[in-house]
Order: C-alpha cells, then structure tokens, then sequence
C-alpha cells in the first residue's frame, strides 16, 4: 500500500513534506538512516558534552581543550579509515573547493561568533534540546544569517567569496605516495590529539547535581 | 557515568563519520550548517525558484534538515535521561564567570554572534562538521585553511572578549 502525501503546496507544512521527500529520492541514505545519523551525532555530542560554552569559548580563553583533543582524534581515525574505504569503492570523496577569500573571511566571521556564542551549527541544536535559552535566540540570530545570505547571495556574496581554485588534497601533491602520507597525516593528527595538554573547564551548575563520587572535578587528574 | 571521556567521544564520532560517508550508509559527509538558510528560506517563505542560492542547497538542505530533527532528539533524549543535564537556562556559568551576569548582554550577542556564525559558515562552505571533520579527514586543502583561519580568529576573540585574566 502506497501512502500518498500531497506536498505540492508552498506554505510552511508542505515543504516540511517535500525536505522529508528530497531526502527520500536523493539517495544518501533513508529517511530513517539520516534521522539516525543526527541521533547519534546528537547524542556523542551530549555524552561528551562537548557543546557547552565552558568548553567551546572555554577553549577560545584556553581554559579548556577537550574540544580541540576530540575533533583532532576524530579527523585522525577517520582519515586513514576514510582513505581505505575511498580506495576499496567503499566511499567516495566530496572535497570542498578552494575559494580563498570566502575561507578566509568566512573563517574569521565563524571563529569570531564561534568564540562568543561558545556554539557551531553542529552543536547549537544540541544545547537547545538541552534547554538553553540563549542558544535559541542565536539560532534565530542564525536563521537571520541564513535568510540575508540567501538574499544577497548573487549580488554580494559569491563575488565576494571568489573563484575555486581547485578542490585539492594533501595526498594529491605527493604523486605516488598517497599511501604514505594519508598515513602519516592521520598518526600525526592522532598523535597531536594526545599531546594537546588537557585542561578542563567545568559548569558549577551540572556538578551540583552529581553526587560527589561522580563528580568529573573531584577526580584524580590523569 | 554522567559523561563520556573525549578519546570515547572522538573514536565514536569517527565511526559516525566514516558511516555516514559510506556506500552502505549516505555515501555523502557530515555537515550541519547547510540546513540554516535551508530553513530560512521556510520559515521567510522564500521561493526556491527565486534565489539561486536555494536551488544549490535543495538536497543538502533537506538531508542535514531531517539529520538535525535527528540531533534534536538525541541530544533532548541523551541530556534528559543519560547525562540528566536537561534544565533551562538563559545565561552560561562561563559567561558569568569571564564576561558579565546581564541576561539581555548574553542574549544579544548570543542573536549578534548566531547571525555572524551563519554567514562565515556559509561564506567558507562549512562549519566545525562539514569543514574541520568531513573536510580534514578527506585532507581537502579548503578545510584545513578554514580550521587555521577559525582556531586563529577564535583564540584571538577568546584573548580579547573575555576577562580571561581577571580571574
């Protein structure tokens, strides 16, 4: 049996239908299997708590750096994984071009906000579904963003964000060592992540409500 | 156990990753900033046939839309019944602590700092997902531009916006 959803419409209900309907015939995945995705991308990123602001603008005062250990753990495993199943057809690359001025000025805009918001888009709605008040009203902020850069996009932003320059890799400049140098990259980028000295920045407002033998503060510093 | 020690969290999303990139599972990258004007051009009502910008991000838009409803409720069902730090709140401790106890001071530079965020993401083609781990983990030259560029202009603000040194 066929479940038939008009979704032609264009009021606020109808293209909620056509999102879900774009990803069911885009082929990246089920609708169920990216909801999935977001689940656990939502629920690592809780469990780790890696959404505060203690530790995002905890780190932007480096006064914290779980942030930067894990990103730099996960870009280390998943490099050398990602290569592998690059090679075996078990993935492909979607590399992202390079547009100087649009990854220079966009990454200071972001890093500026990133330190004052003490969010990313990543895990904004992570700390909203936690309850965060202000968080919401940067995400409005955001959908403010959002609207102005689809507004502006043609006249102002693309040119200012300049012409690709190529959509290269690191291995793509060592012809013929690419196997070496995807190796070193994610050792070297895992190794960096347990080198980063660990420091921590705690929330008195979550330690209160643990008991004090499950209080992360209290324990033997490792 | 009310959290997860960062090596834990980074193998975890590393998985996450490399799931989601392969040919079994959405043969694409983990991005989440894309899904912003997406749901901009919603919640304004703008047409899609009208501004260019939307027609390019159709398909990434609705895949990181339905992935963040997805992150909505894992982070609501982690923090409620998992990590038990579901509360309501209008201004960090950390913001306390290092800038001020003005709620409106948060809040308007929360609403000031959510609208620059979208706008560098957008400008550089990624956020912290999409550039910094999808990106760098392909080694994309863009991406570890952008991961410079961000963790430089982050420290810097950090240095400057808070009263670091006070305390």
């Amino acid at each position: 049996m066929d479940i038939i959803v008009k979704t032609a419409g264009d009021d606020f209900a109808s293209r909620m239908a056509q999102m879900f309907e774009t990803v069911i015939h885009e082929g990246h995945g089920s609708l169920v299997l990216v909801f999935l995705i977001g689940v656990i991308f939502g629920g690592i990123i809780q469990y780790t708590r890696v959404d505060k602001f203690e530790k995002i603008a905890g780190f932007a005062m480096l006064k914290d750096t779980i942030v930067p250990k894990m990103l730099f753990l996960t870009v280390g495993l998943a490099s050398i994984g990602l290569y592998f199943m690059v090679e075996a057809g078990y993935a492909h690359y979607h590399i992202k071009p390079i547009m100087w001025s649009g990854l220079i000025i966009g990454g200071t805009l972001f890093g500026i906000a990133m330190a004052i918001f003490g969010k990313c888009p990543g895990t904004g709605p992570v700390s909203i579904a936690e309850g965060r008040i202000d968080v919401l009203v940067g995400a409005i902020g955001g959908l403010f963003g959002g609207l102005v850069f689809t507004l502006y996009y043609s006249d102002f932003f693309k040119p200012l964000m300049g012409d690709s320059a190529g959509k290269l890799t690191l291995p793509s400049f060592f012809p013929g060592h690419e196997h070496l140098v995807v190796l070193i990259f994610g050792i070297v980028v895992t190794i960096i992540a347990f080198v980063i000295p660990k420091r921590e920045f705690f929330d008195e407002a979550d330690l209160e409500k643990l008991p004090p033998e499950e209080r992360p503060d209290l324990k033997e510093v490792h | 156990m009310s959290r997860l020690p960062w090596w834990v969290g980074g193998i975890l999303m590393a998985g996450l990753l490399l799931m989601t990139f392969s040919v079994f599972g959405a043969d694409r990258p983990l991005g989440a900033s894309t899904y912003v004007p997406y749901f901009a051009g919603l919640v304004f009502d703008l047409d899609p046939k009208k501004y260019i910008y939307l027609e390019h991000i159709k398909n990434p838009g609705a895949w990181e839309g339905v992935m963040l409803l997805g992150a909505l409720f894992g982070g609501f069902v982690t923090s409620v019944f998992i990590t038990k730090s579901f509360r309501f709140s209008l201004i960090p401790t950390g913001w306390k602590k290092y800038k001020n106890n003005s709620v409106l001071s948060r809040l308007l530079w929360s609403f000031v700092a959510g609208f620059i965020m979208i706008i560098g993401a957008r400008m550089a083609g990624g956020c912290t997902s999409g550039h910094f781990m999808s990106g760098m983990s392909q080694m994309a030259i863009s991406s570890m531009i952008f991961g410079t560029v961000v963790m430089i202009a982050l420290v810097i603000t950090g240095r400057f916006f808070y009263n670091v040194k006070d305390k």
